[in-house]
């Protein structure tokens, strides 16, 4: 059943397959950036998934949840990076481990 | 096959496979690189989709300020002794990939079981000024109070990033 034409479930595939890419990448990397960045990859492959069903159902509701999804996206990624830094001050490190020893 | 669907098949392998090269290469700045390009094709999705205006806004939010604010803050670290970029262990590795697996099966075959029949694809109007009119219609009438909630979280997330990056580092430093 696999169509070469595209459709909605290849858009939904491609969403599920990027969110799982940044699932494994928090999984199993170490450091916090790189760690940020997949939860960028999740979000967005959330927002295709948005998008993809605003089109295909002819709503504009999904293009208005990608809206606020980016900007929440930017807030999270400033105050995660801004953590970051203060980390790397305080341990000469960006490891996760280091996150262990935040106390309060 | 035509034009447009030789877009998408081109923009999703070459988004998924710059995804996959963020997690899997090991040097932190190759890592935003890449997911600048993935952030692009993400954008060119929109655009087969016919979402011009997020389109545009995920080119100038994400490929353009997330992204190279990612850069900059890698910038302000050393890391050339970052040796250990991936978690050790052979069990606990398998175990993520392993439910990761489980996890995009099940996400798969919930997709193919339920969209059976294809939907059809409708004529919209495909003026992108018109859709561009009709998404700041709902946006400033429909959701306007979530919209200033939003005014006020960046407003509150400006002032904390500052207060968080300019403090010594660490609470009881």
């Amino acid at each position: 059943m696999l169509e070469l034409e595209v459709g909605l479930s290849h858009y939904l595939v491609l969403s599920a397959a990027l969110f799982i890419v940044g699932i494994m990448g928090v999984l199993i990397r170490k450091n916090t950036i790189v760690i940020l960045m997949s939860i960028e990859l999740m979000l967005n492959a959330v927002n295709i998934t948005f998008v993809a069903f605003s089109r295909f159902l002819n709503n504009m509701d999904g293009q208005i949840s990608v809206f606020f999804v980016m900007a929440v996206a930017a807030a999270e990624a400033a105050i995660g990076l801004a953590i970051a830094v203060a980390v790397f001050k305080r341990f000469h490190g960006i490891n996760i481990r280091f996150f262990e020893n935040l106390k309060g | 096959m035509s034009l447009i669907d030789i877009t998408f098949y081109i923009l999703a392998l070459t988004t998924f496979f710059a995804g996959v090269a963020v997690i899997a290469i090991p040097n932190p700045v190759y890592s935003a690189l890449c997911l600048a390009i993935t952030m692009i094709g993400v954008a060119g999705l929109f655009f087969t989709l016919e979402a011009y205006f997020i389109a545009g806004v995920q080119l100038i939010v994400y490929a353009g300020a997330v992204v190279i604010m990612f850069v900059m803050v890698l910038m302000l670290f050393d890391l050339k002794h970052e040796k250990k970029a991936f978690s050790k262990g052979l069990f606990s590795m398998i175990l993520k990939i392993g439910s990761s697996a489980v996890v995009l099966a099940s996400i798969f075959s919930a997709i193919y079981l339920t969209i059976s029949a294809k939907p059809r694809l409708e004529e919209v109007n495909t003026d992108a000024i018109v859709a561009a009119k009709g998404l700041a219609l709902q946006l400033f009438t429909k959701n306007v109070f979530a919209f200033e909630v939003i005014g006020i979280l960046l407003l509150v997330v400006l002032v904390g990033a500052i207060a968080l990056a300019k403090g010594k580092g660490g609470t009881h430093a």
